[in-house]
Parts: C-alpha cells; sequence; structure tokens
C-alpha cells in the first residue's frame, strides 16, 4: 500500500509539475497570462492523434510536430490577440480563456469526443517494481517530467533568453533600455509555454483518452499548482506539484476518490486568501495585497 | 491644394440645452431626456403582452435574459468598485440551493423562500468573500473563478442538498405572462436602483476606491466595510436570479455553480460596456436571444459566444452601449485642418 | 476597426435572427399526401448512445412508412422524426438548458409523442413535469433509474403519459447480480470491488449490487465513486489489487471509463472484470482498445447491438443498422439504447392503431396494454409503465451479457441466450 501510494503519488506530481510547466513558463517568467492553456492541452493531443492516424506520419515526426505546431499557435494567440491588451491583465485572463472555450468546444463541435480519440503509448508494456506494477508511460513521465523542469531552471536562471525573459517580467522599461524587446519576448514566452504544453499533453495523454473536459481541468491545475508554487519560481513549481500530487494520492486512497478534484481547488482558496505570492514566489510585491 | 480634413465631436445642441439648465424649456427638451428611458420602460412591460406574436417559447427565452440581465447588472455594480469577479456563479448558486433547500425541506412557498434566499445568500456570499477582499486585481479574480467549482465539487462530493441528483420537484411559479412581469419588475428596479446609487455620494465613494483605493483610505474611509457593503447590495439581484430560476425550473442542482452562470453576465457586460448599467442590460437582452436563436447550431454556439467574447475584450473594449450613447448626445462634422504656421 | 466590429456583430444578430426564423430543429422529410404524425426525439445527440438511437428510430420509421405508414382510424398517415440536441451528457451542462431544449421541441414542433427521451436520469426526472404539462406519451429508451417509477406509482393521473421501454437499474442489477452468483456457484470466487460513476443510475446499480453481495457470502472490499469526467483510477485498482479480488465490477457510461481497462492491465494479480463499460460494448471497441477487452465480460444493456440467435429481431435489427447505415456504424452500435429506440416507433405504431386515435390519454391505454415481439425480446409494460426485463425472450424482454474472446463478443448470459461459457483469464483459475 505505501509503495503503491509513493509511487502512484510520485507519477501524479510529475503529471501536474508537467501540466502547470508551460502556464508557468508564461504567467511566472513574462508576466503574461494565456489561459488558453487547456484548449492548447487538448488541442496538441488532438493534432498528433490527426497526425498519427489521419495523415499517418510515424509517431516520433507526428510528436516532434505536434510541439512545433502548438508553438506556432501560442505565438499567434499572442500576436494576433494578446499584445492588443497588453498589461491590462484582466483583458489578457478572459480573452484568452475565451480563445481557450473557443478551441475546446470547437473541437467538442467536430466530434472528437470517443474512446477512440488516443494516443497510443510510447513504448507499451509494464514492468514490476517493488511489487507494483507500473507501465512504462508512467516511467517515461517521471523522466520526462523531472528533466524538462531542470532544463526550465536552467533555461530561466543561465542563458541569455530566460533571463531576458525574467527581465521583462520585472521591469519592462529597464529591459527595453537594455535592449531587449518586450513584444518579440512575450511572443517567445508564449510560443515556447504552448510547446512545453504540448510536450506535456503528448506525453500524458496516452494514459488514457483525449477528452476534452479534460482541458478545463487542466487549466485549473496549472493554476493551482502555479499559485500554490509562486509564480517565477520553478522550485516552488516543483515543490508545490509533489505537496498537491501526494495530497491529490493520499486525498484518494484514504477519503475518497470524490474528493481528488477538491483538493486543488481548496489549495487555490487557501493559498490566496492566507499567502498570495504562494509557497516560494518572489513577487510579494505591495500590489498583491492593500 | 487640398484642404485636409479632420472630424471634430461635438455635444448637439438639444443635450447642451437640456443638461445645464435645469429649468426644462421645452417639451423636446423633456422628450430628449425621458425618452430612452420611458422606450426602455415601456419596451420591456409590454413584451409579456405579446405572447400571441412571440409565442410561449420566446416568453421563456425573454425570462432567461432577464435573469441574466440580473447578473450582469450585479457584476457591472462589483466591476464599479474594482472587484472582477469570475465567478458570479457563487451568488446564483447560493440563492438557488437557499430556495430548493427551504422549499423541498420546509415546504416553504415561493413568496417565502424568493425574499429569504436573496437576503440570505447575499449575507452568505458577503461573508464567504469578506476575508478575501483584501486582495487585489487578478488575484481576487482568482478566487472567485475557484469557489463555485469547489462549492460544486463539496456538494458532488458530501452529497448534501442532493448531491448529483439535485433537489426536483419544487413549488412552481404563476404561469406567463405574470412570471415574466416579476422578473422584469426587478431588472427595472435594480437598474435603475443601481444607476441612483452609483450617481450619488455613496456611489462617488465606490467608484473612488476603484479608481485609487488608497486615496480613499487616506481620507479616513474604511474601505473594506465600502466594499463589504457593496458586494452585498451586489449580491442581492443575483442571488434573487438563482432562487428564481430555481422556482421556474422546479429543480435546484450542482450545475447551479457551472461556469455558464458566470460567462453569461461577464460577456453581456464586456459586450454592452462596463461602467453604465445600460450596458449590461443591452448585452444581457442582446446575447441571450441571439444564443438561443443559434441553439440550432449545437456546440458551435459556444464557440462563436467565445469568439464574439474575445473580439470584444480585444477590439472594442468599452462595448455598445457608449456607442449608442455618443451617437444619442454627440455629433461629428469635418473640419477642415488649419495650415500650420 | 471599431466600425468593422460593429458591422461583424450586426451581421452575426441578422442571421442568427433570420436562423431562428427559418431554422428549426432538424427534420426528415416524410411521405407528403396525408398529415404526418410528429415523433419528437430530444437527446443528448451527441453521445454515443443518443446518436445510435436517433439513427435506429430513423430506422424504424422508414420501414414503417414503406409499408405504407400506421392507421389512425380509416386514414393511412406517415410519421415524421424531429430531433433536437440537449446536451446532456456533457459534464457541467446545466440541467435547465436540456430542460429548454426540450421546452422548444415541444412548443415549436408540438409532436403527438416522444421517444428516445433522456439520456441522463437527473434530466429525466426534471423532464416528468414539463411532459405531464403538455399531456405529450413519452417513452423513454436510455435513462434508467427506478425513481422514475416510483414517481409514476405516486401520482398517477399526472405521469401517466411517460413510459420506458429500455433496461432500468433494477432489472439490470438483477443482471449483474445473477452473473455473480453464477461466478460464486462456478468458481468459487468471493472476494470483489465496485467502482461506478456518480450518477443516478449508476449509483443505485451500485447499491443494489452490494446489498445482494453482502447478503450472500462475497466481501466487498470496496466501492468507489467517481464524478464524471474523471480519468485516474488507479487508487482504486491498487486497493483491489493488494486485498487479492478476484471480480472488479465497473458501472460507467462516460468515455473516459475506457481509462479504467487500460489501469486494470496493470493490476497484479489479475481480476475478471464483470460490468458495464459504455466504450467496451459495440463491436469496434475490440480494436479502440487495441486488444485490451480480452476476457471482460460487460453487458448489452438490451439486446440488439448484440445479436442474440434466441431473439431473431435483434439479429434482424443489427443486420438492417447495417445495411442502412454501413459496417463502420453497425460495429459502433452501443450497447443500450438502440434496440429499445428501434422497437418504440414500433410500440407507438401499435398502440395508435388499436386506439385508433392520437389522443394522448387513449393512446396511454392502448399503450399499456401492449404485447409485441420486438429487438428485445417480448414487450409487455407492468403496472409502473416499465417494461419487463428477464431470462426468458419469450416471456420478456431481455439484456445479455457478453465476454470478449479473440475480438469476438460471445453471448455468456442470460442461459436462453448464452452461446458460450465464461472463461477466465490467465492468473485467476
Amino acid at each position: 500500500m505505501i509503495v503503491s501510494i509513493l509511487i502512484y503519488g510520485l507519477v501524479n506530481s510529475v503529471i501536474l509539475i508537467l501540466t502547470a510547466l508551460g502556464f508557468s513558463l508564461t504567467l511566472g517568467l513574462s508576466r503574461v497570462a494565456n489561459f488558453a492553456h487547456g484548449g492548447i492541452y487538448v488541442s496538441s493531443g488532438l493534432v498528433a492523434w490527426l497526425l498519427l492516424r489521419r495523415v499517418g506520419l510515424p509517431y516520433p515526426l507526428a510528436l516532434l510536430l505536434t510541439v512545433l505546431i502548438s508553438g506556432l499557435l501560442g505565438a499567434l494567440i499572442y500576436r494576433l490577440i494578446l499584445i492588443r491588451v497588453r498589461g491590462i491583465e484582466l483583458s489578457e485572463v478572459i480573452a484568452t480563456f475565451a480563445v481557450g472555450v473557443a478551441i475546446l468546444e470547437f473541437f467538442r463541435w467536430l466530434g472528437f469526443v470517443t474512446y477512440e480519440f488516443n494516443l497510443p503509448s510510447f513504448i507499451p508494456g509494464r514492468v514490476d517494481i517493488a511489487g507494483v506494477l507500473i507501465d512504462y508511460q508512467r516511467l517515461f513521465i517521471i523522466g520526462v517530467g523531472l528533466v524538462l523542469a531542470l532544463l526550465l531552471w536552467f533555461f530561466s536562471h543561465h542563458t541569455k533568453i530566460g533571463l531576458a525573459l525574467r527581465g521583462i517580467a520585472q521591469d519592462e522599461y529597464t529591459a527595453l533600455t537594455l535592449g531587449i524587446e518586450s513584444d518579440w519576448a512575450a511572443t517567445l514566452s508564449v510560443a515556447l509555454g504552448s510547446s512545453l504544453t504540448a510536450v506535456a499533453a503528448v506525453t500524458i495523454l496516452p494514459l488514457g483518452i483525449i477528452s476534452i473536459n479534460t482541458g478545463y481541468d487542466v487549466l485549473l491545475i496549472a493554476l493551482a499548482v502555479a499559485v500554490v508554487g509562486g509564480l517565477e519560481s520553478t522550485v516552488g513549481l516543483v515543490v508545490a506539484g509533489i505537496v498537491l500530487g501526494y495530497a491529490m494520492v493520499i486525498t484518494s486512497n484514504f477519503v475518497g476518490p470524490q474528493w481528488m478534484m477538491v483538493v486543488y481547488l481548496v489549495a487555490i482558496v487557501l493559498v490566496l486568501a492566507i499567502r498570495p505570492s504562494g509557497i516560494l514566489g518572489q513577487f510579494k510585491e505591495l500590489e498583491e495585497r492593500v | 491644394m487640398a484642404a485636409t480634413y479632420r472630424k471634430e465631436r461635438l455635444d448637439r445642441g438639444i443635450k447642451a440645452r437640456s443638461d445645464d439648465i435645469f429649468a426644462l424649456a421645452s417639451y423636446r427638451d423633456l422628450a430628449y431626456l425621458l425618452l430612452p428611458r420611458l422606450l426602455l420602460i415601456g419596451g420591456l412591460l409590454l413584451v409579456p403582452l405579446l405572447e400571441g406574436v412571440l409565442g410561449l417559447y420566446w416568453l421563456n427565452v425573454i425570462l432567461i435574459a432577464c435573469t441574466i440581465a440580473l447578473l450582469a447588472l450585479s457584476w457591472d455594480l462589483l466591476a464599479s468598485v474594482g472587484l472582477i469577479s469570475l465567478g458570479h456563479s457563487l451568488f446564483f448558486g447560493v440563492g438557488s440551493y437557499i430556495a430548493g433547500a427551504l422549499n423541498y425541506s420546509l415546504g416553504w412557498s415561493p413568496l417565502l423562500t424568493l425574499p429569504v434566499a436573496m437576503v440570505a445568500g447575499a449575507l452568505i456570499c458577503t461573508l464567504l468573500i469578506y476575508p478575501i477582499l483584501r486582495l487585489r486585481g487578478i488575484y481576487f479574480a482568482l478566487i472567485t473563478l475557484a469557489l463555485p467549482l469547489l462549492f460544486m465539487r463539496v456538494i458532488e462530493a458530501t452529497k448534501i442538498l442532493g448531491g448529483t441528483e439535485g433537489l426536483s420537484s419544487l413549488s412552481p411559479l404563476p404561469g406567463q405572462p405574470l412570471v415574466l412581469y416579476i422578473v422584469l419588475a426587478a431588472v427595472l428596479v435594480c437598474f435603475f436602483g443601481y444607476r441612483r446609487l452609483i450617481d450619488s455620494d455613496y456611489g462617488l465613494v465606490l467608484r473612488a476606491i476603484n479608481d485609487n483605493d488608497r486615496s480613499v483610505m487616506a481620507s479616513g474611509i474604511n474601505i473594506y466595510h465600502y466594499k463589504a457593503q457593496a458586494v452585498f447590495i451586489a449580491a442581492l439581484p443575483a442571488t434573487f436570479a438563482g432562487a428564481f430560476l430555481t422556482h421556474h425550473y422546479r429543480i435546484v442542482g450542482m450545475p447551479a455553480f457551472s461556469l455558464e452562470y458566470s460567462i453569461l453576465p461577464l460577456t453581456s457586460v464586456i459586450v454592452g460596456g462596463q461602467g453604465s448599467f445600460a450596458g449590461a442590460l443591452l448585452g444581457a437582452l442582446l446575447l441571450v436571444p441571439v444564443s438561443e436563436s443559434l441553439r440550432a447550431f449545437g456546440t458551435l454556439r459556444v464557440v462563436l459566444y467565445s469568439v464574439m467574447l474575445v473580439i470584444f475584450t480585444v477590439g472594442l473594449p468599452e462595448g455598445i452601449f457608449p456607442y449608442i450613447r455618443r451617437k444619442y448626445h454627440q455629433f461629428e462634422r469635418p473640419v477642415p485642418v488649419e495650415e500650420g504656421s | 476597426m471599431k466600425r468593422g466590429i460593429f458591422a461583424l456583430f450586426a451581421l452575426v444578430l441578422v442571421t442568427s435572427l433570420i436562423s431562428a426564423c427559418g431554422a428549426a430543429p432538424q427534420q426528415e422529410q416524410a411521405a407528403p399526401a396525408a398529415e404526418p404524425i410528429v415523433i419528437g426525439v430530444p437527446t443528448a445527440l451527441g453521445s454515443i448512445e443518443g446518436a445510435d438511437a436517433l439513427r435506429a428510430v430513423e430506422m424504424a420509421v422508414e420501414e414503417i412508412n414503406a409499408a405504407g405508414g400506421v392507421s389512425v382510424g380509416d386514414e393511412k398517415r406517415p410519421f415524421k422524426v424531429v430531433s433536437i440536441d440537449t446536451r446532456e451528457h456533457e459534464a457541467g451542462i446545466p440541467v435547465h438548458d436540456a430542460l429548454a431544449a426540450v421546452e422548444k421541441l415541444i412548443l415549436e414542433e408540438e409532436p403527438d409523442a416522444i421517444v428516445v427521451g433522456a439520456f441522463r436520469s437527473e434530466v429525466l426526472m426534471a423532464s416528468m413535469d414539463l411532459i405531464s404539462e403538455h399531456k405529450i406519451p413519452y417513452i423513454t429508451s436510455i435513462a434508467m433509474t427506478p425513481a422514475f417509477q416510483q414517481k409514476i406509482t405516486e401520482d398517477y393521473d399526472s405521469y401517466k403519459y411517460l413510459f420506458r421501454n429500455s433496461n432500468n437499474a433494477i432489472f439490470f442489477t438483477g443482471y449483474i447480480i445473477q452473473t455473480m452468483n453464477y461466478l460464486g456457484q462456478e468458481f468459487g470466487f468471493n472476494k470483489v470491488y465496485i467502482l461506478y460513476q456518480d450518477v443516478l443510475w449508476a449509483t443505485g446499480t451500485a447499491n443494489g449490487v452490494e446489498g445482494w453481495l453482502n447478503e450472500n457470502g462475497w466481501e466487498v472490499v470496496g466501492k468507489d465513486a467517481y464524478p464524471i469526467g474523471a480519468t485516474d483510477f488507479s487508487s482504486s485498482l491498487t486497493k483491489a489489487g493488494e486485498a487479492g479480488v478476484q471480480v472488479i465490477v465497473p458501472i460507467f457510461d462516460m468515455p473516459e471509463s475506457g481509462i479504467l481497462l487500460k489501469d486494470a492491465r496493470n493490476m497484479q494479480p489479475p481480476a475478471l472484470i464483470t460490468g458495464f463499460i459504455s466504450p467496451a460494448a459495440s463491436a469496434s471497441a475490440w480494436d479502440t482498445f487495441e486488444g485490451e477487452l480480452d476476457g471482460m465480460v460487460t453487458f448489452s444493456v438490451e439486446v440488439g447491438p448484440v445479436p442474440v440467435q434466441a431473439v431473431p429481431k435483434s439479429v434482424e435489427f443489427n443486420t438492417r443498422y447495417g445495411e442502412k447505415y454501413g459496417a463502420d456504424l453497425q460495429s459502433k452500435l452501443s450497447g443500450h439504447g438502440p434496440a429499445p429506440a428501434y422497437d418504440s416507433v414500433y410500440i407507438l405504431a401499435d398502440a395508435i392503431e388499436r386506439a385508433g386515435t392520437l389522443d394522448p390519454d387513449a393512446l396511454v391505454t392502448a399503450l399499456e396494454a401492449t404485447d409485441l415481439e420486438g429487438a428485445v425480446g417480448r414487450i409487455k409494460f407492468s403496472e409502473d409503465h416499465q417494461v419487463i426485463y428477464g431470462t426468458d425472450p419469450k416471456e420478456g424482454a431481455l439484456g445479455v451479457a457478453f465476454q470478449w474472446v479473440d475480438g469476438k463478443r460471445i453471448p455468456v448470459f442470460p442461459e436462453a441466450a448464452a452461446e458460450g461459457k465464461i472463461a477466465l483469464p490467465e492468473g485467476l483459475q
């Protein structure tokens, strides 16, 4: 029992971290709210499915193309929509959220709703770890998730582009004087965020089906992890992912599966009410509370 | 050389005359001021009598439009204080469940449950929101997004108040057209009441909190009390709308907290124009029938909705009503540009 | 820019108003001449069960019209189908919205009868008041809650217009129980885990099954409810594995439940899966699941989608559906809904001919006296307006449990319909 909770908890935590990575990159690093996150997640899954099943591409190529297409989609969202409301946070939230809903419901209207829409596992099969059978896809998720988190941390702290993105978030005008163009940086961050989301989607979706409803849940989960961990902090993201992931699995095992979804909603409310900057957040500005 | 022209906007003569001079000079001035309001009230009050022309189905649609208008007006008031709520279904759901529970377990008639649900619901929502009034901007909005979903999941998990099944077979309301008059009266009272409120001194404080809350604090006013009062006043029509629809459909369930009741008023206000309550009313009365007539398209309807929301948020943030109002009060004329000296 | 947006908005407004005047719920042209009898189908057309049921209804209407129509008194009139999508199978759709759709259908199309009916039991219960207000004979074929019948018995005069000809949760529970009984006696199993979807019909079924199991020597290791849209079932499955259960009983109608099957393969030791997972019931499921279904025992809630030799009309239904809609749609026939939907049209036609009129009250009396051979077996209504399901197709209607073996669906229960015996998966002998 304990072993299986440990392992499945870890898997769940990494799933949460992966889901939130793309969202956190845009919101945390560059303060651009991209609430179309759920829409991009599901659309990447469906694009991958289309490329695989309808166009007939080999799986790895389809996945690569999907990531690129999602990046393009993110850049398009920024160029067409976000650029016009940049700075007005609320309008950003509403506009991107509406775009997300439009994407999700558009796919639902086209009929992508049955079990047929699922992605195959990368490597089918299972392996026994300490008495618990776990499939390779889940192990893959753990690997990919941790690697990506590390890459994100490295990217945001030690590469020029990453530092440029953080600069835009911290003080736009100073960044401008240093030659970092705000729009270019923001486009890049939204595109990168979308690509990361696509990677998360194609890694996680083989566990189940591509269900349109998960689009809405994904946004809330990403929000929960980002808020609990604190925006801008990659370490906070990982910590929050682990905390929430284990909390969900433990609740599911000991209290009941229906309570699983309540956990992250409660987390959002509690954290925002008590400590809006999150566990390891750095934006402890006076702007949050009066 | 051809002269270049620019557009100049001026107040209409009749506006200038009827605006400043308190003693109105003529019936024309009176009409200019009163006509829009009378048209609105008259038009709305006439609608239930058109049952023969429109059919029962469209009267029902207008009824729904009015409940959404109540939610939109409520949203507009909160936005005027600076509190943007992405989860207005919280108010709607609380009102619905209180009315439903009172009717189901205590058997109270709608005459009792509606007012009680309205006031008690508003109180409960104010108490729920009070602790988070300190937050600003996007953080407040995020919590309001999460709260109704949280309630929905908790009801689902604990199975209280009917759980996933909900409470059904509640007492009905009187039929059309009386029921439409009830909700129309509520809309008109709310609309004109809010306009009065925001124009008064009290409303001035509220608007000031939106503009610059620290200066209001510096004036020695406790903004939290004002914000809490504003939440209470704004919650009243929203909880009423929830209780009303509960009795109209004779059922209350988890969907009372669904995202749809948060998005619809939001879209109405953004399309209509935030700030003037007329925009919220206009938006709701426009959007709901349009959405209904698109029902044949199925899910595409939600897509069209969202696309419209995006277009208006990005391209026309002030909404339709300010445009109409400007056209009514001002006119444009081309004026030659003077050559620079 | 602003003018453009206004123009766009005005365009949308005008087009939608025009389409409102012109567009009604989808219609199908029946034969002209005599005034058609309007059959309304308000249901979740986006769900597998709903869409298949509508196709089955249209097939039946086509057959009846081709044979000349229905005699109402001395006039022969054709059927006409009008439908509307209530979207009630989606998570988070307000019941209000579904009710508004049903009301729109009733007010605009004025149907003489309604078939297929609500998809979600919650919507069915909420619609009952609406239907009794408009006095329209209503035969539902999808929603399964027994609370429906209770309400009819409690207030017969108001709700007598409502009937159900599909299986209901009580009979369905009976089928599951009898299968479990067989498993207990034949293989000596005694440990079970129940997972179910948190909706009315599934909760009722799960409670019924649990009650019987507890009283008959089985150990119910756990019973977990999952909300619509849940995708992670691993906690229940690990608990089941640790306790060494031999049988898992899933009760789901959402597409996400397929994930449960995938996860169940991770269970150590393996267990026999016996229950209802809606994506696993259709013939095409074998390919969709890439063979991971092998050994699962699932139910076709009514025969028809699974043709059973003991009910010849079920075979007919299946073949004709394939001829009309193609082999692809035939293989995707869902396990619950299409066959009773098909039958309901014939039940209506039969009742109308016996009553000689379309008057609702007369129709109700005629419906109550129905005794017909249909695709589900023998159709007879009980006093609370529910078709009786049992184990003998000569006495009543039939649901069937079948096991997936090598890509084929072998009916295993009830005995009258069985074409094979339950075989255990490896590792469970």
